[in-house]
């Protein structure tokens, strides 16, 4: 089986809701990281850590231009792995999704009455 | 082993924002969405050694025996699908403390690597669909 870490770094990647929509919104065309970071409420370090995970497994790449530093979306990787991706994996990855947004929701409840 | 019998295994991790006996009693409560005896069709479930599921969905019925439970840190049972061929696979969930919350990390392994298993576009359309145009593009610019 070729590639097992690029697999298992490339599933990372995509195994959190945040970094898929970093990837949708990457795709539609390269972003400065403070426009990458903007539609998420949350630090700019945490959206740092995802983009370091997302480059690890080559789903982005930065490229200097003059001043800025642009971030663009890179699909290789992805169609390296489809075809290695078991059904249970979507059908684990739906669950978890569900499982913790009933706790994300949870919580945020438990915050607003305090 | 043959490669008639190859196997896979699928894991996936969360960060649950509750603490560990929480989430693992959740993981048990088909009343809790996500888990995996939610929005049953049927359900019988015994979660304690040796205790049997049986899980219908869609018409598709599921079964295992729990091998451990250990409150509040491991859950382990053995899952039978049309998935897994008639082989026994195995579903290990573990529960670690990590900060306030809980890292909860989720392995299917013995799953048969058949071609039907492997999903392929049908399981990748959840997250491809978006992507598609992209992808038709790129690969036509590739030729």
């Amino acid at each position: 089986m070729q590639n097992m870490d690029q697999l298992s770094d490339v599933l990372t990647a995509i195994s959190h809701p945040t970094r898929r929509a970093i990837i949708g919104q990457l795709a539609n065309g390269p972003a400065r990281f403070l426009d990458v970071a903007k539609p998420y409420n949350t630090a700019l370090n945490a959206v740092t850590k995802h983009l370091k995970l997302l480059e690890r497994a080559g789903l982005i790449e930065r490229q200097k231009r003059g001043r800025e530093v642009l971030i663009s979306f890179r699909a290789e990787p992805l169609r390296q792995v489809a075809g290695w991706v078991h059904e249970y994996e979507r059908f684990w990855n739906e669950r978890l999704d569900e499982f913790e947004q009933h706790f994300q929701k949870k919580k945020e409840e438990k915050e607003e009455k305090q | 082993m043959s490669e008639a019998m190859k196997t896979i295994e699928v894991k996936v991790e969360r960060v649950i924002p509750a603490p560990a006996a929480e989430v693992f009693d959740a993981w048990l409560d088909p009343k809790i969405p996500g888990n995996p005896w939610n929005m049953a069709e049927k359900l019988l479930l015994n979660p304690h050694v040796d205790g049997f599921f049986y899980w219908l969905i869609h018409g598709n019925s599921h079964y295992g025996r729990f091998t451990e439970v250990e409150r509040p840190a491991r859950i382990e049972h053995t899952w039978m699908s049309r998935s897994t061929s008639g082989e026994e696979s195995t579903v290990t969930v573990t529960f670690q403390p990590k900060g306030e919350g809980t890292l909860m990390t989720l392995v299917h392994s013995g799953l048969p690597d058949t071609p039907g298993g492997r999903g392929h576009e049908k399981g990748w359309n959840f997250f491809l669909d978006g992507f598609h145009k992209r992808f038709t593009d790129a690969s036509q610019k590739n030729k």
